[in-house]
């Protein structure tokens, strides 16, 4: 499936539209097909014709946002996709059930890697979700070690992860490693979402986090296994 | 930048609230003195002839302990109108009342509680407006004058009523607007006290603000003369990017003079946008990030930290981000750029903590400030 993404487009300013198809055209190994491109969340194709939704969240001047829960449930894997990059929208998004947010300026780096990683039930984490999560102000927020921190504050200054690796004398792999676990620990929090435990089920058989680390992860083994595929 | 005095109590204010205090213990002591020397002795003399000993002195009893509760409600500045009123009202009733139980035809001579009563007014009432204790007198007089109606009237007692309400009530109201004539003149001497003080402390932020900005400048003499006297007299060559780089830095840090004076949310932020100014007339793509709330930072430590940033936005090829993140106890300002060698950074004091690290084409600066 990882070979084959198929990825539906919600936005409504062409030139980013053009955008973004120019970013999955110029991935060497194509790994991504554009199913569908709609201007408002109402003309997505039912049933669904694509695994992924980059989701612009501002759609002709109204905000989306709480569109997010409702979206990941009829199963699709959102990727955020914003000019804002306000922290406390950020966390509203990622807690709705997306999977990854990408503000604009960061597309060109990281959009087509945040719906391959999305695309596999896998964490990707922008810069502008590492401030986010660096900022989370919330008393319930998760808590993070010490080196998950360090990792996420280095990633979110604009260090490479190579940079990152050298700076925390660590391998990049690590370095990964630290800033994905903080991410899928947001997965636990919240209210509970199909793409949520898609998550956590991934990091868990990928060994990034173990099932006891998770609190709440005995309660979600005890339902059925989240039927996205 | 300017350090502000703490701010205290107006010299005119002191002024005023002596005077206020003053004219509050005098009439405290006039009030429960004409009580205890005046109407007591006079109460004490006439015992036997009032229709009930017993219910005068109760009454005498409970007008001590009106007075005695006013005067705690106005040394402490009270001055609510229920209060005030629910006073003056049972002082009004019980005097009447003492009235009524004097012997018929010798009210006047043995009734000690009409002029009381009018003190209490002045005491409980002093601090509302003048009308009200003139409303609270013609009430007590004309209450007086019922009682003594009662037992007929006739020239010689309205004669002997005229003469005691000039008396008491007169009194009572010439000094009630004495007292709000001596707060006239404490009120301009706080006035004009006031316009003193304002004016005194804007001079000293204005001295302030100058000898702060002057520091500065010399500070920017001491760099930007000889660079430009270089250039004047072709000894720097224009040319030459350390010339360049040298011009830039100048620059930066005069748009830096300037933020600074600025009335910013932000300073650091807004300072820092200062300094990236001229690296982004380079066209040198500059990011700068804010992550959760940053502290109050002071402006030698914004001085060191954009010191900081000026050499990395000059010696950057094309793009800087520079991120400021608040802690709880401080703030991390990091910047990474591409440049082609490791700058010289400026030698930073002790109290913020500076890190640096080069990989390829890519420099990573931060710097680390706390707060304790």
């Amino acid at each position: 499936m990882e070979h084959h993404v198929r990825v539906a487009i919600v936005e409504d300013h062409p030139v980013v539209v053009e955008g973004v198809i120019s970013w999955i055209g110029a991935d060497p190994q194509r790994r991504i097909t554009v199913a569908q491109v709609v201007s408002d969340t109402a003309g997505l194709a039912v049933p669904r014709a694509a695994d992924v939704l980059v989701l612009d969240l501002e759609l002709g001047g109204r905000m989306v946002a709480d569109e997010v829960a409702r979206l990941s449930a009829s199963g699709y894997r959102i990727v955020a996709f914003s000019a804002h990059v306000d922290p406390g929208l950020i966390l509203d998004v990622l807690d709705a059930g997306a999977y990854a947010y990408v503000s604009k300026d960061e597309g060109r780096d990281h959009l087509i890697e945040a719906v391959l990683a999305a695309a596999a039930d896998r964490p990707c984490v922008t810069r502008s979700q590492a401030k986010a999560i660096l900022a989370d102000p919330r008393p319930g927020r998760p808590a993070l070690s010490g080196k998950e921190r360090q990792a996420l504050l280095l990633w979110f200054q604009g260090m490479s992860k190579a940079s990152v690796a050298r700076r925390m004398s660590i391998s990049e792999n690590t370095v990964r490693q630290y800033i994905d676990r903080a991410r899928v620990k947001y997965a636990t929090l919240g209210r509970p979402a199909h793409t949520k435990d898609a998550l956590l089920a991934r990091a868990i058989e990928d060994g990034l986090i173990r099932p006891g680390e998770v609190a709440t992860y005995t309660t979600l083994a005890s339902q059925p296994r989240p039927a996205l595929s | 930048m300017t350090a502000w005095p703490a701010p205290g109590p107006r010299p005119s204010a002191v002024l005023a609230a002596r005077y206020a205090r003053a004219l509050d213990i005098a009439a405290v002591v006039a009030v429960a003195g004409w009580h205890l020397a005046g109407a007591g002795p006079l109460l004490v003399a006439h015992l036997g002839s009032y229709a009930s000993d017993q219910f005068q002195i109760t009454a005498w009893c409970a007008i001590a302990l009106i007075i005695a509760v006013g005067s705690v409600l106005l040394l402490r500045g009270y001055r609510g109108r229920g209060t005030c009123w629910a006073l003056a009202g049972a002082a009004l009733v019980l005097s009447t009342a003492a009235a009524a139980g004097c012997p018929p035809a010798q009210m006047l001579a043995t009734d000690w509680a009409w002029g009381t009563a009018g003190w209490v007014g002045v005491l409980v009432l002093l601090r509302r407006p003048l009308a009200e204790l003139g409303v609270f007198l013609s009430l007590e007089a004309l209450a007086t004058f019922a009682v003594l109606a009662r037992d007929g009237l006739h020239r010689q007692s309205v004669a002997a009523f005229i003469t005691v309400l000039a008396g008491s009530a007169g009194i009572q109201l010439a000094i009630a607007v004495a007292a709000g004539a001596l707060n006239l003149p404490a009120r301009q001497a706080a006035a004009a006290a006031t316009r003193e003080a304002d004016a005194s402390a804007r001079q000293a932020a204005a001295d302030r603000i100058r000898t702060a900005r002057r520091a500065r400048w010399l500070e920017l003499r001491a760099t930007a003369e000889p660079l430009l006297r270089g250039l004047a007299a072709g000894t720097a060559d224009p040319a030459d990017p350390a010339v360049q780089r040298a011009c830039a830095v100048e620059a930066a840090r005069l748009r830096r003079l300037f933020a600074e004076a600025d009335d910013a949310p932000e300073p650091l932020v807004h300072e820092l946008h200062a300094c990236a100014d001229v690296a982004q007339r380079r066209g040198v793509a500059v990011d700068i990030e804010t992550a959760a709330v940053i502290p109050v930072v002071p402006p030698e430590v914004r001085r060191g930290i954009t010191d900081l940033a000026i050499v990395v936005l000059v010696n950057a090829i094309s793009r800087v981000r520079i991120t400021v993140t608040g802690m709880v106890d401080g703030v991390i300002v990091s910047l990474v750029s591409d440049s082609p060698a490791q700058p010289e950074l400026p030698s930073s004091p002790g109290w913020l903590a500076v890190d640096s690290q080069r990989d390829q084409q890519s420099l990573w600066v931060e710097a680390r400030w706390n707060t304790t």
